[in-house]
Order: structure tokens, then C-alpha cells, then sequence
């Protein structure tokens, strides 16, 4: 047994020290070279534009990618902030891992495209000082109905309430933004911390459930393309791809106000090629590069000096509207509050079935 | 005699140390996990509590229990109605025809799980394959809205499970010696008695744990609830997932698997207590 344990452990220095040599052999002249971690969510970069940088930095990416935020926190926590050299991530997560230490802080100095950015979307409350973050697309969850399957014409979340649509509304399953559309009913804001209050906007949440049909955070979009329901409340990218698949559908911004996010990238703190996540950061903020990425993506484009390279058609859709930005952002809230959301969701969620 | 003894202990060192590793320390960790507190952003602290058990009896919680109770049993006892007929008639097939009856099983299994759910949706949705053919055959006039339904749930689970039961039933009544049961109506028993109180008393193990092998995954595959129900049911399996990645409530997770299990185990030992039996036949 012993034997065994000694020879196993051998084993894998021997492995790690192999693959810590491999790195070091890639550097060529005049590029930065050697690997870039990459961590994201799956399709956050057009290829080309992958491509494009591998082939002038001599950095090769790996690309890997996370479904929940909370996975992305867990392995940070995990590594201590290091395998990692450029995550994109949602801004409520971003503030917890500033808070954890996991991020380190940016030298804007080393990046040429830095005053591409456009301020609006910087300068939030997970890095009010744009110390740790440079922003990568924001959204604004909407909602998208098919005319043809309704005679309700839907102006606000409160429509979605109309008994005249009864099992007929897909949405998505992020119980802070699904209370938050029942908060902003009653004129309250997403990030409320009063209990009642929230008990309150779980009550009226309640009487939406005859109306839900499906709950799905991904591809919540296909069930109102495929007339499966006649309205659904979708995130920025998945209202993009819905109008791109018909564009008979309508979209509503609702009046009873926006919900805002904002996704951002930071380095974490202990990355092994900082150098390269520089070099990337400033890659996709060339105007026509951060173009390209946007009309990828389909979230509304915070370069602004990308604006004039997005095509005449994908304007409308994924350039922000003047007066929007006006939207609030969903922000942490005390654990009482998130959990009292938590159990309002599932006595929701079991409501529809 | 002790030279031999030791060279069984080598071989069988592997499997124990496997065993410790990878099934005995995860769930003492896991137990272990349900007994803390939950850190403020991620992780926990090393706090004694019995809160998350305390919670879990909240009617919202039990509720969750009580639901992945129903849906298991009443999957269990559909399977059993319809894998048990197939699996005792298959055993009574000729060789070539129980290959192909067995291949007709397995062929489904080299597509991913997931994947054949998925071709459920194309069954099930507005104006998808059933509603096609019953529109068709003007047996309905309107779409009907089949998918993310309850029973849509339970025909996902009912096809996920029913392979377990049938293979256990097959390897059971395989065994059996129909002559039995010719000799019982030699003997004057009518067919359904000769049935009931010989063939079917020799396959009741096989049918036995073929309703373990689906009881137990039925409580757990709330991923079919997730993609058939629309999300809309609340199981314990999802209430676990959930509270592990957007809740970022390790222990309150740990302890809805630690009780879960718990029953799980419960229903094993209800199962041996009542069938005599200690292996489950077709698994072994």
C-alpha cells in the first residue's frame, strides 16, 4: 500500500512538473505566447475573433465555460483565484468575488482601448470605482409576444397577469428577476430588503402561476418561436435571437420600469498569464473587433466607439436606446431577504405545476 | 492456509480502498457538510447547527419530499404494470426471438439519456407528432397541450425506468421452470391460478427488485421532471441542485441529501424485511 501511495505521489509531480515545462517552451519572439484561460459561459466570443488574437499574439486560449455564476465563484474559490486568467461573469457575482480577494486590480494604463468603454455602463455598484472590471455587454430581461396567438396587447409585466393568458407565458428561472417583475408591479425596487414586502410581491406572484407554462433559464426563447406559448419574458440575448427567428413577434419594454445587467470581465488574482488577458482585454475593445463581438452575442454593446461598426439592422436591437440605461441593476441583497426570495420561488414554482 | 488468506487481502485491496475513497468518505463528508453553517458569500463555517434539519421541515420542504414520494411511486407501479408482462413473456420466447426482444431494449441505450428525452419534446409539443396524428385521425380538433404537463412527467419516467424492471423480471422468469406451472394445471389449477400461485411466486424477487432499481432512481431524476414539466415540479433533487449553485447553501443541500438517503436506505431495508431476500436478482 505504502509503496503504491509513494509511487502515485512521484507519478503526479512528475506529471506536474512536465506540464509546468510546457508552457514555458511556446514564448516566440516579440509575442506574448503561452496559454490564456479564458472562463465564461459558452458563445461569448465569435470565433474570428478568437482566431484572431491567437494568431497575433502567439497566445493560445483555452476556452472553458461555466452555466451559473455560483459555479464560476465555487472554482475561484477553489483555485484561489488562480488557473484563471480573464472570466466574464454577471455583475452581483462580480461583486462577491471583489469581495473574496479573487480579482486583482486592473493597470488601465497597459490598455490603448480603455476610453472605447462607455461610461454608462461603468463605474456600478460591484466596482463603483472601475478599479477591478472593464464591462462586456449589458441586458435588459424583455418581454416578446406573439400577436397572432393573443388579443391581449401587452405593454407591461402586469399583463402577463391577464387571466386571458392562462397557461400560456414561458420564463425564465432566476427567482430574483421573477419577484422582481412582481416587486416592480407594485412600484417597489428589484433590490428591496423589507420582508413584508417581499412577502407581499410573493403573494401576487402566486396568482401568476395559472398563467406559466414554462420556467427555463436556457432557450427560453424557442417556446414562443415554436408557438408552444403565446408570450414569454426573455433575457436581452434570447429576445435577439427570437426576433431573428420571426419577426412578426413583438417586444415590449415594460412600463413599470427596466431590470439592467451588466456583464463584466476581470482577472483573478493570482492568473498565471496576466500579460495575456491585457493583450486580450484590449483586443476586443478595438471598435471593430468589440463590433463583431456584440453582433455575436446579441447584449446590448458597451463600446461605445463600437457603435458606428455595428451593421444599420443590429442597431436597433443591441444598441442601447437613449434613457434606458435609466433601468435598475439587480444587486445582493441581506441573506434574509435572498432567502425569503429563494422560498417564495419554489412555493411558486410548485403553484404551477 | 495463511499465505492464501493474504493474497485474497491484496486483491482485494483495491476495491476497498475505492470503495473508502470514492463512496465512504464523500458521504461522511456529505453528513458532516449538513451539520454546519453556510459561510456569508461561499463556503462554510465550521459552526454547529441542526438549523438545516430544522428546515427541512418547513412545509415547503416536506412538501418537495412528499411530491418526489408520489411521483416515484406512482412511476414504480406503472412500470411494474407494464415490465412485468413484458419481461415474464419475454422469458418465455424462443432463443431467437428473446435476442431480439433483449435487443430491442438496448438499442435505445446507445443514444444518450438526455438525447431521448429530448425526442419526448417532438412527441409531446403543440402541434408535434401526437398532436399531428390525433388531429389527423379527428380524434381532437385543437392542439392539445401536452408538453410540461404532469403526465408528460411521468410517461418520461415511466420510459426511463421501465428497462430495469423488465431485465430483472426476464432474469427471474428465466429460471423459472414452467413445467411447474403445467404441472399445477395438470393438477387441476386454472391457468390464472397456476399463474398466480406458482409462476408468480418465483419471479415476486425479480419483480421485487426490479421495483427497487426504479424506485430508487425515480427519486432522483428530477432533471426528467426539469425538461418534461416545464420546471414546474418541485422535487427534492432539484431543490438539492438548486440550493448548491444559485443558493450557494452547501449544508442546508448536504442535509436534504443526508435525509433522502436516509429514506432511500429505509426503503431497502423495508424491502429485504419483506421479501426474505438480500441480493437484488439481475444485478448480480
Amino acid at each position: 500500500m505504502k509503496k503504491c501511495m509513494t509511487l502515485l505521489l512521484c507519478l503526479s509531480l512528475a506529471v506536474a512538473a512536465l506540464t509546468g515545462c510546457g508552457s514555458e517552451t511556446e514564448k516566440q519572439e516579440g509575442k506574448i505566447g503561452g496559454e490564456m484561460n479564458l472562463y465564461t459561459w459558452d458563445g461569448m466570443f465569435p470565433q474570428e475573433v478568437l482566431s484572431g488574437f491567437e494568431e497575433e499574439t502567439g497566445v493560445r486560449i483555452n476556452y472553458s465555460n461555466f452555466d451559473y455564476d455560483e459555479d464560476m465563484l465555487a472554482k475561484l474559490e477553489e483555485t484561489q483565484g488562480g488557473d484563471y486568467d480573464f472570466v466574464i461573469a454577471d455583475d452581483y457575482i462580480i461583486e462577491l468575488v471583489i469581495a473574496e480577494g479573487l480579482a486583482q486590480k486592473l493597470d488601465t494604463a497597459k490598455l490603448e482601448n480603455y476610453n472605447n468603454l462607455n461610461p454608462v455602463f461603468m463605474s456600478q455598484f460591484y466596482d463603483p470605482d472601475n478599479e477591478y472590471t472593464v464591462p462586456y455587454g449589458a441586458g435588459i430581461p424583455l418581454i416578446v409576444y406573439d400577436p397572432a396567438l393573443t388579443d391581449v396587447e401587452i405593454t407591461g409585466y402586469e399583463d402577463l397577469w391577464n387571466p386571458a393568458l392562462e397557461d400560456n407565458v414561458a420564463i425564465t428561472a432566476n427567482y430574483r428577476v421573477i419577484n422582481g417583475i412582481a416587486l416592480k408591479t407594485m412600484g417597489e425596487s428589484f433590490n428591496t430588503e423589507d420582508l413584508s414586502v417581499i412577502q407581499a410581491a410573493g403573494d401576487k406572484l402566486l396568482e401568476l402561476a395559472p398563467n406559466i407554462r414554462v420556467i427555463n433559464d436556457s432557450n427560453t426563447q424557442d417556446y414562443v418561436v415554436s408557438g408552444e406559448v403565446a408570450a414569454a419574458f426573455l433575457y436581452t440575448s434570447q429576445v435577439y435571437t427570437a426576433l431573428n427567428a420571426r419577426d412578426d413577434l413583438e417586444v415590449v419594454y415594460p412600463s413599470e420600469g427596466l431590470g439592467f445587467g451588466i456583464m463584466a470581465g476581470f482577472i483573478p488574482s493570482d492568473a498565471p498569464n496576466a500579460e495575456a488577458a491585457y493583450a486580450f482585454i484590449d483586443y476586443i475593445n478595438r471598435p471593430e473587433n468589440a463590433a463583431k463581438c456584440f453582433e455575436y452575442i446579441g447584449y446590448y454593446c458597451t463600446n461605445k466607439a463600437a457603435e458606428e461598426f455595428i451593421s444599420e439592422e443590429m442597431k436597433e436591437m443591441i444598441v442601447l436606446p437613449e434613457g434606458v440605461a435609466e433601468g435598475e441593476i439587480i444587486q445582493n441583497i441581506s441573506q434574509d431577504a435572498e432567502d425569503l426570495h429563494a422560498e417564495i420561488w419554489n412555493q411558486f414554482k410548485s403553484a404551477c405545476d | 492456509m495463511m499465505k492464501n488468506r493474504k493474497s485474497n487481502w491484496a486483491l482485494l485491496a483495491p476495491m476497498y480502498v475505492f470503495t473508502i475513497l470514492f463512496v465512504a468518505l464523500p458521504i461522511l463528508y456529505m453528513f458532516l457538510l449538513s451539520f454546519l453553517t453556510r459561510a456569508e458569500v461561499w463556503g462554510v463555517d465550521f459552526t454547529f447547527t441542526l438549523d438545516n434539519y430544522k428546515r427541512i421541515g418547513e412545509p415547503l420542504y416536506l412538501n418537495t419530499f412528499v411530491e418526489s414520494l408520489k411521483l416515484a411511486f406512482l412511476s414504480t407501479l406503472l412500470v411494474m404494470l407494464i415490465g412485468y408482462p413484458y419481461g415474464y413473456f419475454m422469458a418465455r420466447m424462443s432463443a431467437v426471438w428473446k435476442k431480439r426482444m433483449l435487443l430491442l431494449i438496448m438499442i435505445p441505450f446507445w443514444t444518450s439519456a438526455l438525447i431521448r428525452l429530448y425526442g419526448w419534446i417532438i412527441v409531446f409539443r403543440t402541434n408535434g407528432v401526437l398532436d399531428k396524428l390525433l388531429m389527423g385521425l379527428h380524434i381532437t380538433e385543437e392542439p392539445l397541450k401536452l408538453l410540461y404537463t404532469y403526465p408528460a412527467v411521468v410517461v418520461g419516467m415511466v420510459y426511463s425506468l421501465l428497462p430495469f424492471m423488465i431485465l430483472s423480471v426476464y432474469s427471474s422468469a428465466e429460471k423459472l421452470d414452467f413445467t411447474l406451472a403445467e404441472a399445477a394445471r395438470d393438477l387441476g389449477a386454472s391457468s390464472f391460478k397456476a399463474f398466480w400461485t406458482v409462476s408468480f411466486k418465483l419471479t415476486l424477487p425479480g419483480l421485487l427488485s426490479g421495483v427497487i432499481l426504479s424506485f430508487i432512481p425515480s427519486m432522483g431524476l428530477f432533471f426528467i421532471a426539469d425538461i418534461l414539466g416545464g420546471n414546474k415540479i418541485v422535487l427534492v433533487g432539484s431543490v438539492i441542485q438548486e440550493q448548491l449553485t444559485k443558493g450557494r447553501n452547501q449544508p442546508f443541500a448536504a442535509a436534504l441529501s443526508a435525509v433522502l438517503m436516509v429514506l432511500t436506505t429505509l426503503m431497502i431495508r423495508i424491502y429485504r424485511k419483506v421479501t426474505g431476500t438480500s441480493e437484488l436478482e439481475g444485478l448480480v
